[in-house]
């Protein structure tokens, strides 16, 4: 499968503190990589790093073969990334269709088309009957997928999900999981920390774990989870 | 959209009769239409944006200066020494928000009172060019159309083109993409990058427009006051009054920087009669009641109430 994201020997520094350590990792089109590890090991970092929203000290990305590793934030987002934020974060004195169309304008020059795209994901996602409430009178839930559907309405060709299942109750999680399922079958590279093992070994094709900033194993779901110093670097922290 | 077109296009039909229904109230309307102006202006930046600035004095005085310079020295008419204001205030809104939009919160807030000084002491010193700390005055002017500019009506008029002007030009942008960009920014940056948006770009773009419009208000208001003297225009108390205008009026909102306006001169006006500094006192009264009660400014509470109704009614049914 060609790589539509590489990164390459990823370090990021906290002042003295080293939160990941040349880290590498590869994705390609409708592939789902999964990132697990104790809290605190450097997951949302390597997110950051790789999406421009933390430094990145040494180590090279690209996406479909162009170097971004430069390239700020926003730019990176033109070019094909979307990103959710572990802690949600709406434009909460908006409604919740602005906030999607906000992310909609991005590829639609005018409103009325923005504004067909962002209904079109909220739909998706299962927000369209909320779509003139206010952000801020979301539940935690319904404020998972509103993350979602901004990550999507920029129309990505990369996802970053940063524990959007964390505290669904199992219908929800169900749902989620299903729902992460079909963005791959559409062709969407998908990248996702979790900590529920479930949502992890039903849909990643390949997993990473991090344990202080450092990859210690890779492969299948099945590889990982069998792996000595994975299950020793979870019962560690526990 | 054409909800708010509608009610500007009363205000207009309104507006253009009152001279002839209040020819000996011209004076007061002429300041509250300025101030709608401004207030407006400086809340694309202050409110949609979130960068509160408290230096708009200084495009109100390059645009004065501009109009007064050039029409006693050189004989330009003013809408030429207008335009060319807006381009230089928007030059220094660039310098400016480029030097310093790094700065976060209050910071950059406080940065801008420097560049009302700044002009004010370049305004007293260069005065081979300023008329120094005397300042300029305004001898004649053009007569387009045989329009007399130096008439209170016609000044009326001009006041309130450019009110109008300035609330069209943000009801059309409160729904098109800089708008939603602008309110992005203003919530969270990081969250604006995650949708592609640029957010210095943004705040330099915010800051660009607000200082061009509040200048051409500004060039206006050379012509009415015909005499320009540096401390009064380009004076701290005059950033603080327009930043308070929309404050109290409601930030990010299409009419309340205007019914700020009107609440904050009307009753500056109607004490002033009676106790001569009771324009600072009514401030200072209003500043208390806006925190205390008020948050969000007066159209921005009745804006969310609003809301919050609806979804009560919704959520019942
Ligand atoms: N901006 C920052 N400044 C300083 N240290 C940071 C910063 N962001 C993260 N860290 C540190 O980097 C380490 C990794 O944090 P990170 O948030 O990436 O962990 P994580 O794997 O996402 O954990 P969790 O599962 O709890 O979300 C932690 O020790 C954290 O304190
Ligand atoms: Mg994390």
């Amino acid at each position: 499968m060609p790589n539509v994201l590489r990164a390459d020997g990823i370090t990021v520094k906290f002042g003295g503190v080293t939160a990941v350590n040349n880290v590498s990792l590869s994705l390609g089109s409708g592939e789902i990589l999964g990132l697990i590890g104790p809290n605190g090991a450097g997951k949302t970092t390597l997110f950051n790093a790789v999406t421009g929203f933390a430094p990145v000290h040494s180590g090279r990305i690209t996406l479909l073969d162009k170097d971004i590793t430069a390239l700020p934030a926003f730019k990176r987002t033109r070019l094909g990334f979307g990103r959710t934020f572990q802690t949600e974060r709406p434009f909460e004195e908006l409604t919740v269709l602005e906030n999607v169309l906000i992310a909609a304008f991005l590829t639609a020059g005018r409103r009325s088309e923005a504004e067909r795209l962002a209904m079109n994901v909220l739909e998706q996602v299962g927000l369209a009957d909320r779509a003139h409430q206010p952000a801020l009178d979301l539940n935690l839930a319904r404020r998972r997928r509103l993350e979602l559907a901004k990550a999507l309405a920029v129309r990505p060709k990369v996802i970053f999900l940063d524990e959007i299942m964390a505290g669904l109750n199992p219908p929800a999680l169900r749902e989620m999981i299903a729902f992460v399922r079909t963005l791959s079958t559409q062709g969407l590279a998908v990248l996702m920390v979790e900590h529920i093992m479930e949502a992890i070994i039903e849909l990643s094709d390949h997993v990473i774990v991090l344990a202080s900033g450092e990859k210690i194993a890779e492969g299948t779901p099945q590889q990982v989870t069998s792996d000595e110093r994975v299950i020793e670097a979870y019962l560690g922290t526990d | 959209m054409t909800k708010h077109f509608l009610g500007l296009g009363v205000l207009l039909a309104v507006g253009i009769v009152y001279p002839a229904i209040f020819p000996n109230y011209l004076t007061i309307a002429i300041s509250v239409l300025l101030f709608a102006g401004w207030a407006t202006s400086w809340d694309l930046l202050g409110g949609w944006n979130g960068q509160v600035s408290l230096g708009h004095a200084s495009f109100v005085g390059l645009g004065a200066y501009f109009v007064a310079i050039g029409q006693s020295r050189f004989g330009l008419a003013p809408w030429w020494t207008m335009a060319m204001a807006a381009a230089f205030a928007a030059a220094l809104g660039y310098f400016w928000g480029w030097l310093t939009f790094s700065l976060r919160g209050p910071y950059f807030s406080l940065s801008t009172i420097a560049v009302a000084e700044i002009l004010r002491l370049v305004a007293i010193n260069e005065e081979w060019l300023t008329g120094g700390a005397t300042g300029v005055f305004i001898a004649t002017l053009p007569e387009p159309f045989g329009i007399d500019l130096f008439s209170r009506v016609a000044q009326f008029y001009m006041a309130l083109a450019f009110a109008a002007v300035v609330v069209a030009t943000v009801i059309v942008i409160s729904r098109a993409r800089f708008g939603y960009q602008l309110r992005a920014v203003r919530e969270d940056e990081d969250s604006a990058m995650a949708a592609g948006i640029d957010p210095t770009t943004t705040k330099l773009k915010a800051f660009m427009l607000s200082a061009a419009l509040t200048s051409i208000g500004g060039g206006i208001y050379g012509i009415v006051l015909a005499f320009i003297e540096p401390h009064v225009i380009f004076a701290l108390l005059l950033s603080v009054q327009i930043a308070l205008t929309a404050i109290i009026g409601g930030r990010g909102t299409i009419w309340g920087p205007a019914v700020g306006a009107l609440v904050l001169i009307g009753a500056g006006e109607m004490f002033r009669t009676t106790f001569a500094e009771a324009n600072m006192l009514i401030y200072g009264i209003l500043i208390l009641v806006v925190v205390l009660f008020v948050p969000r400014g007066i159209v921005g509470e009745l804006a969310r109430r609003r809301i919050r109704r609806l979804y009560a009614k919704r959520a019942q049914g």
